[in-house]
C-alpha cells in the first residue's frame, strides 16, 4: 500500500499538470474535448491524492519506521488516534493533507458547476489544477512524506506531547478546510476575469465557497484558541502568534467579502472590490503559510528552517503577479451597474465595515511583519508581542463592534432622518443603559466599559430586528412565538443567520473584555498547606494541598498535585494539575516536560491552575481567575451555528430570481379575491 | 544557514524579481532538523543583568508591580512568552527564572521599572521587550495602521461621493426601483400578497 501511495503521488503530479494545461487550452480554443479531458484529469488527480493519503495513513498506523516522516512524528507506544492525526502533525504530511483537501474540494466544485457555468468551469478547473500542481510538486520535491531513511529505527521519535490533545486532532483539519476553501473562489475569480463574466452564476459559486471557508476558519480558530487554553498552560487563548495571525488574516478579508458581496447582489456595485477581496483572501492564506513555514518569523508553532518556504514565496509572487495582471486588464469589465444614492445607506455602512475589517487585517499583517521591517530599516531585532497588538487592535475591534450594530439599522439605498431616529432609539438606549449600569456597579476599566456598552448596543440592534420580524409574522400569520422564530429564520436564512453570527461576535467581545479583570497568583504549597485567595468578583477561595503524586502510564511519567477547592466556604471538589514527561518505548525521555492544567469552568469565571514544578517537596503553582472564558467557546459556537444557517441551501422555489420585482395587484382585484 | 539580516538585505537589494531566488539560497534545511512544529528551547540564552544596589536601597515596587513588569519582558528561551508567564508555567525553562532573579535583584537594588527595562535592553537588545518602545522608527509600527485606516476612510468617502455624483446614474437605477413610500392600503395589499405566497 505504501508503494502504491508513493507512486500515486507522482502520478498525481503528472495528472495535475495535464489537467491544468488541457483545461486552459480547451477553454481558450473552445474545444470541448480538451475541456472534458482537463476535468477528468482533475478527477484522476483527486483519486491519486486519495490513494497517496491512504498510503501514508497505512504507513503511520503500521509503524513503518523506514519512512522518515513516520519515524519523526510517531512512536510505537503512541495512542492510535494521535498516530492517525500525525498525518498533518508535520511538514510533509500537512502538505499532502493540504493537497488532499484541495483535490477533493476542486473535484466537488468543478463537478457541481460543469453544466451551470460552462464558460467559467474550464478556467477555474485549470487554475485549481495549477494550484494543486504546486502543492503536489512541493510535496514530491521538498517535503515528501515517503522519503526513506537509510536504516530502520526500532522506534520513532514520537509526537510532541502538546500535539497529543483532542483539540489538536480536530483544530488543524478545520483550519486547513478553511484555508484551502479560499482557493475555490480564487479560481473562479481568475476564471471570471479571464472570461470577463462576473455574473450571477459567478456570485453564487464564489459566495457558497467563501461561506464554507469562513465557517471552517471560524471553527478552526475557535478550536485553536481552546487548544491553546487547555494545553499550553499560559492561561490565555490568543497570543498574536504569527501562526494565529496567519489564520486570522483570511478570516478578516473573507468576512469583509461576505458583507460586500451583498451589495453586488442587491445593487450591482463593488465588483472590482469583491474580486480584490476574493483573491486577497486566498493570497493571504498562501502568504501566511509562507511566513510560518519559511522560518522568517519567530513563532511557537513555526516549522523552523523548512525547505518549502522558498517555493511558497515563489508561488505567492507568481499568483499575485497573475492576479494583478488580470484585474488591471479587466477594470472596464468590472464597472458598477448602479451607483450610490446616499452616504446614509446600508451600502455605505457595509463599505465602512469593510474598511475596518481590511484595516484590522492590515494592522495584524503589519504587526506580524514589523520585526522584519524594523530589522531591515534599523538593523536591530525587536519583539512585537501582545501588548503591541492589543494597543493597535483593541480600538479597531471596538470600532468594528460598533459597525456591527450600525449596519443593520440603516436602510438600503437611502435612510431618512425619521427612519434613523426610529431605528437607533432602542439599540442606543440599550447600549447607554448597559454602560451606565456597569459604571454604577463600579466598573472602571475604560476598554471593558466601552466594549460592554457597544455590546449592549449591538444586542439591542439584533433584538430589535428579531422583535420586528417575529412581530410581523405573528400579526400576519397568527403564529405562536416559537413557530414565528423558526419560520422567520428558515424563510430568510441569510439575514437572520447573519444576525446570529453577530450575536456570537457580541458574546466573544464580552468574553474578551472579561480578561481585563483577570487575576494571577503565584502559590507555593506543601502537602496539607492552605492558601486563600479572592477572585475578581469578590468570592473567597480556599485551596488545600492534597499532596504530590507520581505515576506512570502508557507513554509518560506524571507528577500531579490535587487541591481541595472551597469557594465562600462551600467545598467544590478536588482540582488536579500535572507535569508530564513523555518517554519512548525504551523509556527514554522525549521532549521537554509538558503541563496539564486544571480548569474549573463556570459562566462567570474559570479557575485555572498550573503546576509549574516541584521543588523541595513544595509544589509551585500559578492559580488564575479568568473571567468569562467559557463565553469564548460559546460565542464561537454561536457564530458557527449562524454560519451553518446562512450556508444551508434555500429551497429553489423560495429563492428570488436575480432582478426580481414585486408587483402589487390592483386594489379592485385584491378586493374581489379577498 | 543564512542570517535573517543578510536575507533581508538581499531582498531589499535584489527586488521582487530576485526575491524567490534569494530565498532559495536562504532556505536550506539544517542537517538532522526535524520538521515537527513547536519550538526547541535555547537554555543558554540567559545573560546576566545586574547592577550594584543603590545606596540605602529599598524595594522599588511591590510583588504585584514586579509581576506586571515581568509581563513586559520577553523570555529569551524561544517560547515567545513574557518572563512572568514562562516562569510560572514551565519549570523546564531555565531562562525565565534567571531573568526573574535579575529583576528581583534590580527591584531590591532600588531601580525603577523604566531603569530595569533599560537594563534588559542594554544587555539583550530591544527584543528583550514584549512590545517595541514608543520612540523613533517604532512609532511607524504603532501609527501606520491608524494612518492607513484614516487614509482609507478619506479615500472611501471620496469614492462614495464620486459614485453619488456620477452623471446619468439615476436614470440607470430609477426605472427598476422607484423610490416611493407605500401607503397603508398598499402595505395591507403587500401583506396579503405575502400571506398568499406562503
Amino acid at each position: 500500500m505504501i508503494l502504491i501511495g508513493e507512486l500515486s503521488l507522482w502520478v498525481a503530479l503528472l495528472m495535475a499538470a495535464w489537467s491544468g494545461v488541457t483545461s486552459f487550452a480547451g477553454g481558450s480554443m473552445g474545444r470541448d474535448d480538451l475541456v472534458v479531458s482537463g476535468r477528468r484529469g482533475l478527477y484522476a488527480t483527486t483519486a491519486m491524492i486519495i490513494l497517496a493519503s491512504i498510503g501514508l495513513w497505512d504507513a503511520l498506523l503500521t509503524h513503518d519506521f523506514s519512512l522518515s516522516y513516520v519515524a519523526s512524528h510517531t512512536s510505537a507506544n503512541m495512542p492510535k488516534i494521535y498516530v492517525f492525526t500525525a498525518f498533518w502533525g508535520g511538514q510533509a504530511g500537512s502538505m499532502l493533507f493540504w493537497a488532499l483537501i484541495l483535490s477533493i474540494y476542486s473535484a466537488l466544485a468543478i463537478w457541481s458547476v460543469k453544466d451551470k457555468a460552462r464558460e467559467l468551469a474550464p478556467f477555474a478547473c485549470g487554475t485549481l489544477a495549477l494550484i494543486l500542481l504546486f502543492f503536489i510538486a512541493t510535496t514530491c520535491f521538498k517535503a515528501n512524506p515517503y522519503d526513506r531513511l537509510s536504516f530502520v529505527p526500532a522506534d520513532g521519535k514520537g509526537m510532541n506531547p502538546q500535539l497529543q490533545n483532542p483539540g489538536m486532532a480536530i483544530h488543524p483539519p478545520n483550519l486547513y478546510l478553511g484555508y484551502v476553501a479560499t482557493a475555490i473562489p480564487f479560481a473562479f475569480a481568475i476564471a471570471a476575469l479571464i472570461t470577463r463574466k462576473l455574473d450571477a452564476t459567478w456570485l453564487l459559486i464564489v459566495r457558497r465557497w467563501s461561506l464554507i471557508s469562513w465557517f471552517f476558519l471560524t471553527v478552526g480558530i475557535t478550536l485553536g484558541m481552546w487548544w491553546a487554553y487547555v494545553e499550553l498552560g499560559w492561561s490565555g487563548y490568543w497570543a498574536w502568534d504569527p501562526v494565529e495571525n496567519a489564520s486570522f488574516l483570511p478570516w478578516l478579508t473573507g468576512t469583509a467579502f461576505l458583507h460586500s458581496i451583498m451589495i453586488q447582489e442587491k445593487r450591482g456595485m463593488l465588483r472590482k472590490w469583491n474580486v480584490v477581496l476574493v483573491v486577497t483572501t486566498f493570497l493571504l492564506a498562501i502568504f501566511g503559510t509562507f511566513l510560518t513555514r519559511s522560518g522568517m518569523i519567530e513563532s511557537v508553532h513555526s516549522f523552523a528552517q523548512s525547505p518549502v518556504g522558498s517555493w511558497f514565496a515563489t508561488f505567492f509572487l507568481a499568483s499575485t503577479g497573475a492576479t494583478i495582471y488580470f484585474v488591471a486588464t479587466r477594470l472596464k469589465d468590472l464597472e458598477a451597474t448602479a451607483t450610490l444614492e446616499s452616504m446614509v445607506s446600508r451600502e455605505a455602512a457595509f463599505l465602512y465595515n469593510n474598511l475596518v475589517l481590511v484595516g484590522i487585517a492590515f494592522s495584524v499583517l503589519w504587526g506580524t511583519l514589523f520585526p522584519l521591517i524594523s530589522e531591515l530599516v534599523r538593523g536591530s531585532k525587536i519583539t512585537v508581542g501582545p501588548p503591541f497588538f492589543n494597543t493597535v487592535n483593541i480600538p479597531l475591534g471596538l470600532l468594528l463592534l460598533a459597525l456591527t450594530g450600525i449596519g443593520p439599522l440603516i436602510a438600503w439605498r437611502k435612510a431618512s432622518t425619521s427612519n434613523l431616529r426610529r431605528q437607533f432609539l432602542f439599540p442606543t438606549g440599550a447600549g447607554i443603559t448597559t454602560g451606565v449600569v456597569l459604571a454604577a456597579l463600579g466598573m472602571r476599566n475604560g476598554h471593558a466599559l466601552v466594549a460592554y456598552t457597544l455590546a449592549g448596543f449591538v444586542s439591542g440592534t439584533i433584538g430589535q430586528e428579531f422583535y420586528k420580524g417575529i412581530g410581523a409574522r405573528r400579526s400576519i400569520h397568527g403564529e405562536s412565538l416559537f413557530t414565528a422564530v423558526i419560520r422567520l429564520i428558515a424563510r430568510n436564512r441569510r439575514r437572520y443567520g447573519g444576525y446570529i453570527v453577530h450575536a456570537g461576535i457580541v458574546v466573544l467581545f464580552c468574553a474578551f473584555a472579561g480578561l481585563a479583570f483577570k487575576k494571577d497568583h503565584d502559590v507555593q504549597l506543601k502537602t496539607g498547606e492552605t492558601k486563600e485567595l479572592v477572585d475578581p468578583l469578590g468570592h473567597k477561595w480556599r485551596f488545600v494541598s492534597q499532596g504530590i503524586s507520581t505515576s506512570e502510564t502508557l507513554n509518560r511519567f506524571v507528577t500531579a498535585i490535587g487541591l481541595e477547592v472551597f469557594r465562600d466556604g462551600e467545598r467544590l471538589g478536588i482540582l488536579t494539575t500535572e507535569k508530564r514527561q513523555y518517554f519512548d518505548s525504551n523509556k527514554q525521555p522525549q521532549f521537554e516536560p509538558s503541563t496539564e492544567v486544571g480548569i474549573r469552568s463556570s459562566a462567570s469565571l474559570d479557575l485555572y491552575m498550573v503546576l509549574a514544578g516541584v521543588r523541595d517537596e513544595t509544589a509551585e503553582l500559578r492559580i488564575s481567575f479568568n473571567p468569562l472564558v467559557v463565553w469564548v467557546w460559546i460565542g464561537g459556537m454561536i457564530m458557527a451555528i449562524g454560519g451553518l444557517i446562512v450556508m444551508w441551501p434555500q429551497a429553489e422555489r423560495r429563492r428570488a430570481p436575480s432582478g426580481y420585482v414585486a408587483t402589487l395587484a390592483p386594489a379592485r382585484e385584491m378586493a374581489s379575491t379577498s | 544557514m543564512i542570517r535573517r539580516r543578510d536575507f533581508l538585505a538581499r531582498v531589499a537589494i535584489s527586488g521582487a524579481g530576485l526575491f524567490g531566488a534569494s530565498l532559495l539560497g536562504a532556505q536550506q534545511p539544517a542537517a538532522g532538523q526535524g520538521s515537527g512544529n513547536l519550538f526547541d528551547m535555547d537554555q543558554s540564552a540567559a545573560k546576566t543583568v545586574r547592577k550594584p544596589p543603590r545606596r540605602d536601597a529599598v524595594k522599588s515596587m511591590t510583588d504585584e508591580q514586579r509581576d506586571a513588569l515581568e509581563r513586559d519582558v520577553r523570555c529569551q528561551c524561544g517560547c515567545t512568552l513574557d518572563v512572568y508567564i514562562c516562569r510560572t508555567t514551565d519549570f523546564s525553562c531555565q531562562v525565565s527564572p534567571a531573568m526573574h532573579r535579575d529583576i528581583i535583584s534590580l527591584v531590591e537594588g532600588g531601580y525603577s521599572a523604566q531603569e530595569i527595562l533599560d537594563s534588559f535592553v542594554t544587555v539583550y537588545g530591544e527584543r528583550a521587550l514584549m512590545a517595541p518602545r514608543r520612540s523613533g522608527f517604532n512609532w511607524a509600527g504603532y501609527l501606520v495602521p491608524f494612518a492607513a485606516l484614516g487614509i482609507g476612510a478619506i479615500a472611501l468617502t471620496t469614492v462614495l461621493r464620486g459614485m453619488q455624483r456620477r452623471p446619468g446614474s439615476a436614470a440607470r437605477v430609477a426605472p427598476d426601483a422607484p423610490d416611493v413610500t407605500a401607503t397603508d392600503d398598499e402595505m395591507s395589499r403587500l401583506a396579503a400578497a405575502i400571506r398568499k405566497d406562503e
